[in-house]
């Protein structure tokens, strides 16, 4: 009944279309990639988790390079990335060329405080968002995402999820400067 | 008297009951364009749900910073153009028509098109291909003799010689 052609046009249809299934179902619905990255980060100026009467402003640290972390003690992966972020915090005081500010948003002040006292402080800032006005500016749809900033105040990376054991080898170093261990790139990461 | 009185309350409904719609879609200017702007919003954490009608705590506070750009005299395209520098096409409900975005308005039309035409096209083909002459088989040879003209003695012959050959076959 068909022709040989017909019968090649109808296979490279069917294959064309399972193909582009199989793609789709390789996204991740949840990784949205962010318009933010190589722009100018949204500024904010926050009262601070620990102590209400300061202020957290990204703009004080104008200069350096920035890893800004959103998180929250509803998080369970903020748990998981707690530990790293903590090693992270002790490495960026003795390098002393880039900072880390958190952000703990959609939380109570008293949810965001014990869950430095159970997991262990960092000992850098937090700002508070409660209503998670400086997440929804940051484009944040979830935790734990994290924003490298650059020292001239532009976003240069976007990581979706929690920071692993070696994130500041693979990811951060290459943009400090230091030996990459793969080539620095400017977008997403994720773990 | 029963029926004059079953009048005057039908009389009366149909006078009142678009009255008490109109009180009841007496809606907040403000909160009307919250909605209009909230509904072709995708809710970040859900899939495919516009804000509006997302019970998740961003899209509430999505809402929320909707609520105080209107009220800061925010047009609906500045809104949205807001949510779009943050979260990209993705926060769209309905792709937007422009650069790349194309391709998904046209292409239902563009398939739809192409394939009309290869049906078109498939179709005048078998139509205009003469008909195929399989030779019958065994089981439907009587009937086809009963019913069909006499053929050519040629082809009879050989339809018989083929027959009895098969015949053979089927008796060894």
């Amino acid at each position: 009944m068909f022709t040989s052609f017909w019968k090649w046009a109808l296979l490279g249809v069917i294959f064309a279309i399972l193909l582009l299934m199989a793609l789709g179902l390789g996204n991740n619905p949840r990784d949205i990639p962010s318009p933010l990255v190589n722009r100018l980060a949204p500024v904010f100026d926050a009262e601070s988790l620990q102590d209400p009467k300061k202020r957290v402003r990204l703009a004080d640290y104008r200069g350096k390079w920035v890893v800004v972390n959103f998180w929250g003690s509803w998080c369970g992966s903020c748990v998981v990335e707690h530990r790293d972020l903590i090693q992270l915090a002790m490495r960026a005081r003795v390098r002393g060329d880039f900072a880390i500010i958190g952000i703990d948003f959609r939380d109570t002040r008293e949810g965001g405080l014990s869950f430095l006292r159970r997991y262990g402080n960092p000992g850098y800032l937090h700002a508070f968002d409660t209503r998670q006005k400086i997440a929804i500016d940051w484009g944040v749809y979830g935790a734990p995402e994290s924003f490298l900033i650059d020292p001239e105040g532009m976003i240069r990376l976007k990581h979706t999820g929690p920071i692993y054991k070696g994130w500041f080898e693979k990811v951060l170093l290459p943009h400090l400067g230091g030996k990459a261990a793969t080539t620095p790139a400017a977008g997403e990461s994720t773990p | 008297m029963k029926r004059s009185l079953m009048s005057i309350l039908l009389l009366a409904a149909w006078l009142f009951v678009p009255l008490l719609h109109a009180a009841t879609t007496d809606e907040d200017p403000t909160e009307a364009k919250v909605r209009e702007i909230g509904k072709t919003l995708r809710c970040a954490v859900c899939q495919n749900q516009p804000i509006y009608e997302s019970n998740s705590d961003l899209a509430k506070d999505m809402l929320a910073i909707i609520r105080e750009k209107v009220q800061a005299g925010e047009s609906p395209e500045e809104i949205k153009s807001y949510f779009h520098q943050r979260y990209g096409d993705y926060i769209y409900l309905e792709p937007t028509q422009t650069g790349s975005n194309m391709i998904l308005w046209a292409a239902p039309f563009v398939g739809l098109l192409v394939g009309g035409l290869v049906l078109a096209a498939a179709l005048r083909r078998w139509r205009r291909a003469p008909p195929s002459k399989a030779s019958p088989s065994v089981e439907s040879v009587s009937s086809i003799q009963a019913v069909d003209p006499p053929q050519p003695s040629s082809d009879k012959e050989a339809l018989q010689a083929r027959i009895q050959k098969e015949m053979a076959q089927l008796d060894q």
